[in-house]
């Protein structure tokens, strides 16, 4: 995986995390408890992808600025 | 002889000790006189250091996380079954005492939860929780339009479904469950989600 797409990656990962707060926030107040946790597990895996896309990233970053 | 060496060794030249002190006082001064100091004024290290593409994307995979780890208590308060408990059976009114046009207050299930018992001008009965789902403003029937109006942000719900026409509601009011029985109009229940 490049580093363009690590960063398309973590881009999608904060959209989809954007929304799964407002459709957490709205099942809430509507008392929908069935299905936040749903948003809620998606929002982790999101939160997961980010993080490895990133430590995915900062090694392809780093080792190429230690080759210049 | 040789102590008159060592000491001209030692003395620095006329010159060379001005050109030191210079070195000292201005070349790494912040505002140097010196024009090839200035060339690079403008570049300001530190900001270089601290606000780059790569700070830009650590910020920004913090700030994923960080969304996405807000939904979690959520969740957690959803599991731990702070769920509508079973609501009592309330008398709201007697029906002959609400004409069609015409609309009542109450509070349901709880006394801090206001609710309006509609009879609308077609004969329905019904009732929703009255704090606007926008900023929680009090709701009222408007009898000349058949519709609920929030006056504080001109918030509209259908006086039917209780589902928001126009303005910033974007959820729709709690239906109340009632039942008719001799005459009395009862809260039973309570719906977040309906229609």
């Amino acid at each position: 995986m490049g580093k363009k797409i690590c960063w398309a990656v973590i881009f999608i990962t904060i959209a989809v995390n954007v929304v799964m707060v407002q459709w957490t926030v709205e099942a809430t107040l509507g008392r929908e408890y069935s299905i936040v946790p749903i948003y809620s597990g998606i929002s982790i895996v999101m939160v997961f992808i980010a993080f490895f896309t990133y430590l995915q990233w900062k090694k392809l970053e780093y080792s190429e600025s230690h080759d210049e | 002889m040789m102590s008159e060496a060592i000491a001209l060794y030692r003395k620095p030249l006329k010159g060379v000790e001005k050109m030191s002190n210079e070195c000292k006082k201005e070349r790494h001064a912040k505002r140097s006189k010196s024009d090839m100091v200035n060339l690079i004024q403008n570049v300001d290290q530190k900001d270089d250091l601290k606000y780059n593409r790569r700070a830009f994307l650590k910020t920004a995979v913090g700030a994923s996380m960080a969304l996405g780890l807000s939904t979690v208590p959520f969740s957690v308060r959803a599991m731990m079954g702070l769920s509508e408990p079973d609501h009592e059976r309330v008398e709201i009114a007697k029906l002959a005492d609400l004409p069609e046009g015409d609309s009542v207050t109450f509070y349901y299930p709880t006394e801090n939860d206001p609710a309006l018992l509609i009879h609308t001008v077609n004969g329905d009965l019904v009732a929703y929780n009255s704090a606007c789902t926008h900023l929680m403003c009090p709701v009222f029937y408007e009898k000349e339009e058949d519709v609920l109006l929030c006056p504080c942000h001109k918030g509209y719900f259908d006086v039917n479904n209780g589902h928001p026409v126009a303005g910033p509601p974007q959820r729709e009011l709690p239906l109340i469950e009632i039942e008719v029985e001799n005459g009395t109009v009862y809260a039973v229940g309570r719906q977040f989600r309906h229609g």
